[in-house]
Formats: C-alpha cells, structure tokens, sequence
C-alpha cells in the first residue's frame, strides 16, 4: 500500500512539475484576443473578431489596442462597442432579458435530468429490494441465481 | 463522362428504388427470394453510384470546366491532389460523397448478412438503409447535381478557396462524413429491431463495431478539424464553438453516452428504451449537422450557404423524428425490462448519471447553436452566440462529466459496497488533494484551471489504479512478470483497456485545452530587419525576408531566429501567400510545437520596404491536445479488435 501511495505521488508531483512550469508568470493583464473573441466584426455580420481579417476589423482591432493601451478594462471596451452597434456586435449575449433563458436553459435541464435519473435509481432500487415489481430473481432457482452473481462480479474482469 | 455520371447516378437511384420495393414484396408475400433480390440490388446501387463519383473525379482531373460544379471548385494552376479533394468542397460533391459512402456501407451491410437473409430484423434493416440512399440519390437527381453544365466552356475555373488548399481537406471532411453516414447502419438495425419487436441486445451487438468505428471516425473528423482550424488563420483556432463545428460535435455527445449505455444493455439486458432514443437521436443529430451546414439558417465560416436543400433536409428529419418517436411509444411496452439499477453505488448508475452530463452538454451547445434564431423569432433582435458562452455555460457541464469518469471505475456493476467504494477511492482521492494543494501552492489559484487540473489528476489516478489492479490479478494468476502481464492484460481485455485509454486520452486533451486557453500569452511587433521581439521567455528576431512563386501561389516569408533564455532554437519563418485565384492574401502560420507549449506565429502585416508585423502567442500544453487526440482513436481501434475465434475443439 505505502509503495502503490509514494508512486502515485511521484507521479502527481511530475504533473505538477510540468504545470509549474506555467505558473502566474503567465496569468498576464487583458490581452487582444480576451476582448477581440467577445465581439463581433461589424462589417462581416456575426463573424468573430478573432477570425475575421477585414478593414472594418481592422479599425475595430485598431480602437481596442488603443483602448488597452489606455488601461480601459474588458467591460468597459465591450460597452463601448455595445454603444456604438448594438447588442448584436457581442458574442456573448448580456444576461438580461430573454438571453438569460440561453444561460438557464442548460442548467435546468441538467437538474431535471438528474433528479429523474435519481427518482428512476430510487424506484428501481426499491422495487429491487422489496420485489415490488416481477424482478428476475423470483423467476429463477437459487442456483442459477448464484451462478449469475457469480457471472455478474466476473464482469469487471471480463468486460 | 458527364453522361455516365448522370446515367450512372439514375441506375443508382433505381436500384435504391428496387431494394425497397423487392423487400416490401417479400415481406408482404412471406417470399426469401424477394428479400434476396432486394439485397442483390443494393450492390447495384453501390456500384453505379460509384460509377458516378468516378466520373466527378475524372472530370475534376481533366479540367472539364464546362461542369458548372468543377468550374466552381478547381483551376489549371490547382495541385494534383487538391483536384481530387475538390470533388467534396463543395454542396454537390460532398453530397455525392455521402450518397457514394453510404452505398458502400450498405453494400457491405448486404454482403455481411448475406446468409441471413431469412432473419427477421434482416430485411428492416435493408428497407431503412435503401430509404436513406434512395433520399440522398433523389437530391442529386433534382436539385442538387453536381453534373450541372454551363452553357459556355469557361477558359479556366474559379479555382479553391484558398483556405481548403490545406493537407486538412484531404481527410478532415471524408472522415467526418464517414462518422455521419455510419450511424445509418445502427440506425437502420435499431429501426429494424422495433419493427419486428426482437428488441433483446442482439441488434446493439451485431452494430456494435459500426458504432464504434463511426465513432472513432467522427472523432478524428473533429480532431483534425481542429488541427487543420489551428494551422490555418481565419478559423479561430482548434475550436471556436461555430455553428458548423458545434454540428458535428453534438451527434458525438449524443454517440458517446451511446456507446456507455450501450454496454449496460448488452450485459445485463436493461435501458432499452433509453438506447433505442440515444440511437435514434444520433442518426437525427447526424442529419441535423449536414441540414445545418446546407441550409444558410446560421451564418458560420465552415457552411455552404443557402443551398436549397434546407427545406428537404428539414422534412427528412422531420419524418425520422416522427417516425422514430411512433416506434419507440409502439414498442416501449415490450422494451420495459424487468431488470433494474439497483443502487446508486452502482457502475450502470454512474453510467446513467454520465448520460444525463452528456446529453446536458449535447443540449446547451444545441441551445446555444440555435439561440441566435430562437431569438430573433421571440425579440426581432439578431444575436451573436459565440465562444465565450459556450466556455461559460459548458466548463461546469465538462467538470462534473470529468469527476463522473473519474468516479465511474471505482464503482462495481449492481450494488458496491461501500467498504469496497472507500477502498477503491482512498488513492485517487489522496493523491487529487495532494495534486491540487501542489497546484495552488505554485501560484495555480484560478478556480476553472485548478479544478480542471485537479480532476485531470484524479481520472488519470484511477485510471492508472485501474491498470494496475488489473496487472496485479493476472501476475497472481498466471505467474507473469509485470511486464509480460501489462501488455497481454490489454490486449486479452482490448474492449475494457480500450475504453480506459479512450478515457486517458480525453482527459490528456482536457489537460492541454486548459493549459492553452488559461495560460497563453500573446505579444504584437512590427518589426524592421535585425530588431527582435520578446515574448514570455522567447525572443524572436527578424533576420531576412524572400519572395518566391510556387504552384498557384506567391509567398512572402519572413525568416526569425528563436531563442529561448538566450539559446538559439533555430529559424522560424511565418508567410504571406497570394494565391492566383484569391482577392485577398492568406496567412500562413508558423508553429514550434514541443510538448511543453506551442510558439504560434503568424504575420498579418508586410509593407512595401520589408517591415513585417508579427502576432506571437505561446499556447501552454497544446501538443497535449493532439497526443490526446491519437490515444482516444487508438484506444477506441483497440476496442473494438476481433477476437480470435475459438477451435471447436476447444
């Protein structure tokens, strides 16, 4: 066991290693393309800054260098271009109104698709147990039931 | 040449039309050598549908521009191989190909089942499968030949799109079509197996390699997607959440909680009913992608634009959807099973709790891909839902996705105790506190990195253990060495260890997409000859600048010299290329790639005296995404290795 453990932790400590390698030196101030993905070209309609090579994102690039330069932060240039062309000019929608079902919608349909899988083990479990439904154990002979838990714990070998 | 494709393409279409109606016939009148003409006739199909594409190609060699489809897509100066790629960059021919490939797999689909014509699921199975390429062939008959001529013959063509001229575009979108066009087949048997009501697990083990090799083909489909939108500026990097890439991405969710499901059902006989709607959905999501790609509703950079064919891609969908949904509600009372999940503490609950993840994230990037429409029906505004949210509302999604990998084989079939539970989780846990304390003690303290790494830690922990235990049973067993037993444990359990290594390589490819997008670095220069540049702990410096003519294309390359804390790493050389048929010069990247990070450059900028502006990023861990990459289609290829058939005497 104490072998298995100082392996493991040799082999995280790699990890770790090579990860270090990428420590705060690299968590650096807003740059270009942290803003240029959060918006739009507003000559190409719906095209992403960061992939549009056109005059129009050319001046757009162009006005938020300045704008760093000028210590602005992120929200503060995304309002800028808000202003200037409408909500249409982000990638990302505002959390308001009905862009906040865009957020939601994901989420909750996680959460209802947990909650019935919990509800379906439940039942599942309980008709298990107390054999509220026909189970496959009231069919068959101990015998053969042992044989298939047998079979069943064999699974992890042989799957 | 153009007749016999157009010929070649009827008699296709036919023989699609005969195999429906040999079978309908057997099957009305009880009659084998019906079904059997019907099998016959979908080698047919295949062989003239070939024909056809065989045509398209030798009319693409031979510069036949007067076919408005080549015309469109290749020129004289066009190297010899992206000629031939040609034939699938566009709507026509790419429908061609899916037409062509489908056949193919159907063809072999008849040939494997040959002897099993008397089956009952068998003939379901060719009626659904000849229904597909009986639509695809009726596009390609009406309003979508890629035979089409002009009325003049054009000098030359227009040539390809320069970004397609990228060793990307010979395999990228074959391989992503073959993934697409593979689900017919489970598709087809799933149909089959409700209709006839022989709905136990023999129709998810007889497709079982169809599935996994579309799979592992959609897989590398979107990988080298990635690849070739990582090399070539203009598709915002290896992934960018556009319409068109999320389209090939959420049949692959829905394929992959398939394929874990689907393992429950062959072994314990339960979630039928939940398999036949993951399947079904598949094969929709499939179509759904190509409906998005040809129907002009969203704006991306990978589409053909409106192309006319929306409306019957909708309807075809519509049709499988309403179909699809009639069968299972006919059917659910023969799929309830009486077996059931057991316990939470249970593999299949783990695995149930896995789909719910996975369709969560094939759900929200379906919601984000389509919110832009479902927007402007509700508020009249156009929106833009682009990659930020997608890296928002999806990051936590992949979180829990990765813990339940990590959890998922700790956990034995039926019920684990809780003792064996604890037992099998003390390392992986320990091991992930102590990972994740070093993390943050080395400065890792932004929450989304250190939790992604963290959880890299932990799956890669349990994994390993897995390995292990494994390796263990068979040394006491068999009396192997360690390193006699490693090798053969996987290659006896190829199934089980294939889908460990699967699991491995994704979580390598999270490990390398986290490091890249949380801890890249980006500088900007513009720069005369002899000045440098310094990025992180790179300094790049501007040597020289030549100017050549190759194929249809001139380049401008700047030539720099890396170093790296003062060591010369050698010459790097970033270009701009004006190809002969484009309006607006290309950007070349230049990469130096090692495992660590990537030094990303490329040259937006070159005025007439040689002053060249440079855009540099160092990409942390991106090679990891590609090692990543190759591990989950080698093991998902070791998966599905036949096993040797025993000797009756054995």
């Amino acid at each position: 066991m104490k072998k298995i453990k100082n392996k493991s932790i040799v082999s995280i400590l790699i990890i770790a290693a090579l990860f270090m390698l990428y420590s705060p030196f690299y968590a650096n101030a807003l740059n270009m393309s942290e803003v240029e993905e959060s918006l739009t070209c507003y000559v190409c309609v719906g095209e992403p800054l960061n992939i549009d090579r056109c005059g129009g994102g050319d001046q757009m690039r162009a006005t938020i260098k300045t704008m760093i330069k000028e210590g602005k932060t992120k929200q503060e240039i995304l309002d800028f271009f808000e202003k200037k062309y409408g909500e249409g000019i982000l990638t990302i929608p505002p959390k308001r109104g009905f862009n906040l079902v865009a957020y939601a919608a994901p989420f909750v349909g996680l959460i209802i698709g947990v909650i019935i899988a919990f509800l379906l083990v439940k039942k599942w479990g309980i008709s298990a147990e107390t054999g509220g439904t026909e189970t496959r154990d009231s069919a068959l002979s101990s015998d053969m039931q042992h044989k298939i838990d047998d079979e069943l714990s064999k699974l992890d070998e042989e799957a | 040449m153009v007749n016999i494709g157009e010929i070649s393409k009827f008699i296709a279409f036919v023989f699609s039309g005969l195999t429906m109606f040999f079978v309908l016939a057997g099957l009305v009148r009880n009659d084998v050598r019906f079904i059997e003409s019907g099998r016959r006739s979908i080698y047919g199909a295949a062989l003239f549908i070939t024909l056809s594409s065989y045509a398209l190609f030798y009319l693409f060699l031979t510069n036949n521009y007067q076919v408005e489809y080549v015309a469109s897509y290749s020129d004289r100066a066009l190297p010899l191989f992206y000629k031939l790629t040609s034939f699938w960059a566009g709507q026509k021919g790419s429908l061609l190909f899916w037409s062509w490939m489908l056949s193919l797999f159907a063809a072999i689909v008849a040939f494997r089942t040959r002897k099993e014509v008397p089956n009952k699921n068998i003939p379901y199975v060719y009626l659904v499968l000849a229904g597909c390429i009986m639509f695809f062939n009726f596009l390609l008959l009406t309003i979508s030949n890629p035979f089409d001529l002009l009325s003049f013959m054009p000098a030359d063509g227009k040539g390809l799109n320069p970004m397609l001229q990228n060793p990307g575009m010979i395999w990228h979108p074959p391989t992503l079509f073959l993934g697409y066009i593979g689900f017919t087949i489970p598709f087809a048997y799933a149909v089959a197996a409700m209709t006839t009501g022989k709905l136990d697990a023999t129709w998810v083990k007889q497709t079982r390699v169809w599935t996994v090799i579309s799979w592992i083909f959609l897989t590398i489909g979107i990988i080298l997607g990635g690849q070739w939108a990582y090399v070539e500026l203009g598709w915002g990097g290896y992934w960018a959440w556009d319409p068109v890439e999320n389209a090939s991405f959420i049949p692959w969710l829905v394929a992959t909680a398939y394929l874990h499901t689907a393992i429950i059902q062959e072994k314990r006989n339960i979630m039928k009913v939940w398999n036949m709607v993951l399947i079904l959905l598949t094969f929709i999501l499939c179509i759904f992608g190509t409906y998005l790609v040809r129907s002009g509703i969203l704006e991306s950079v990978h589409d053909f634009g409106p192309t006319g064919l929306g409306g019957y891609f909708l309807a075809f969908m519509i049709a499988l959807f309403i179909g699809g949904v009639y069968l299972i509600v006919e059917s659910y009372g023969e799929m309830k099973t009486d077996s059931t999940i057991e316990s939470y503490l249970s593999r299949e609950s783990t695995f149930l709790f896995n789909n719910v993840v996975l369709l969560a994230l094939a759900f929200s990037t379906l919601f984000g891909t389509t919110f832009p429409i479902m927007s402007e029906i509700v508020t009249g505004k156009k929106i833009t839902v682009g990659q930020p949210f997608f890296n928002q509302v999806n990051t936590p999604l992949f979180l829990f996705l990765f813990l339940l990998t990590g959890l998922c084989p700790l956990i034995g079939w039926r019920k684990a105790s809780v003792d064996n539970l604890k037992k099998n989780f003390m390392i992986p846990a320990a091991v992930t506190i102590i990972g994740a304390v070093t993390l943050a003690a080395f400065g890792f303290t932004e929450v989304y990195p250190l939790i992604s790494f963290s959880l890299s830690i932990f799956v890669i922990a349990t994994i390993i253990g897995e390995f292990k235990r494994g390796t263990k049973a068979r040394m006491k067993l068999t009396k192997e060495t360690a390193l006699t037993a490693f090798p053969r444990l996987i290659i006896k359990m190829r199934r089980r260890y294939g889908g460990y290594i699967v699991h491995l390589g994704m979580i390598i490819i999270v490990i390398g997409i986290t490091g890249s997008s949380a801890y890249k670095i980006e500088e900007q220069a513009t720069l005369d000859k002899g000045e440098s540049m310094t990025i992180g702990e790179y300094e790049l410096r501007y040597d020289s600048f030549k100017y050549f003519k190759k194929w249809n294309r001139e380049i401008y390359a700047a030539t720099l010299t890396v170093f790296k804390n003062g060591e010369n790493l050698g010459t790097i050389s970033p270009e701009r290329r004006y190809y002969t048929n484009a309006k607006q010069p290309t950007t070349e990247v230049s990469i130096r790639s090692n495992l660590l990070e990537d030094l990303y450059i490329i040259m937006p900028g070159v005025t007439q005296k040689e002053q060249i502006t440079l855009s540099v990023t160092v990409n942390p861990l991106l090679a990891w995404i590609w090692v990543g990459s190759i591990l989950m289609v080698l093991g998902g290829i070791l998966a599905i290795i036949p096993k040797r058939k025993k000797r009756l005497a054995e």
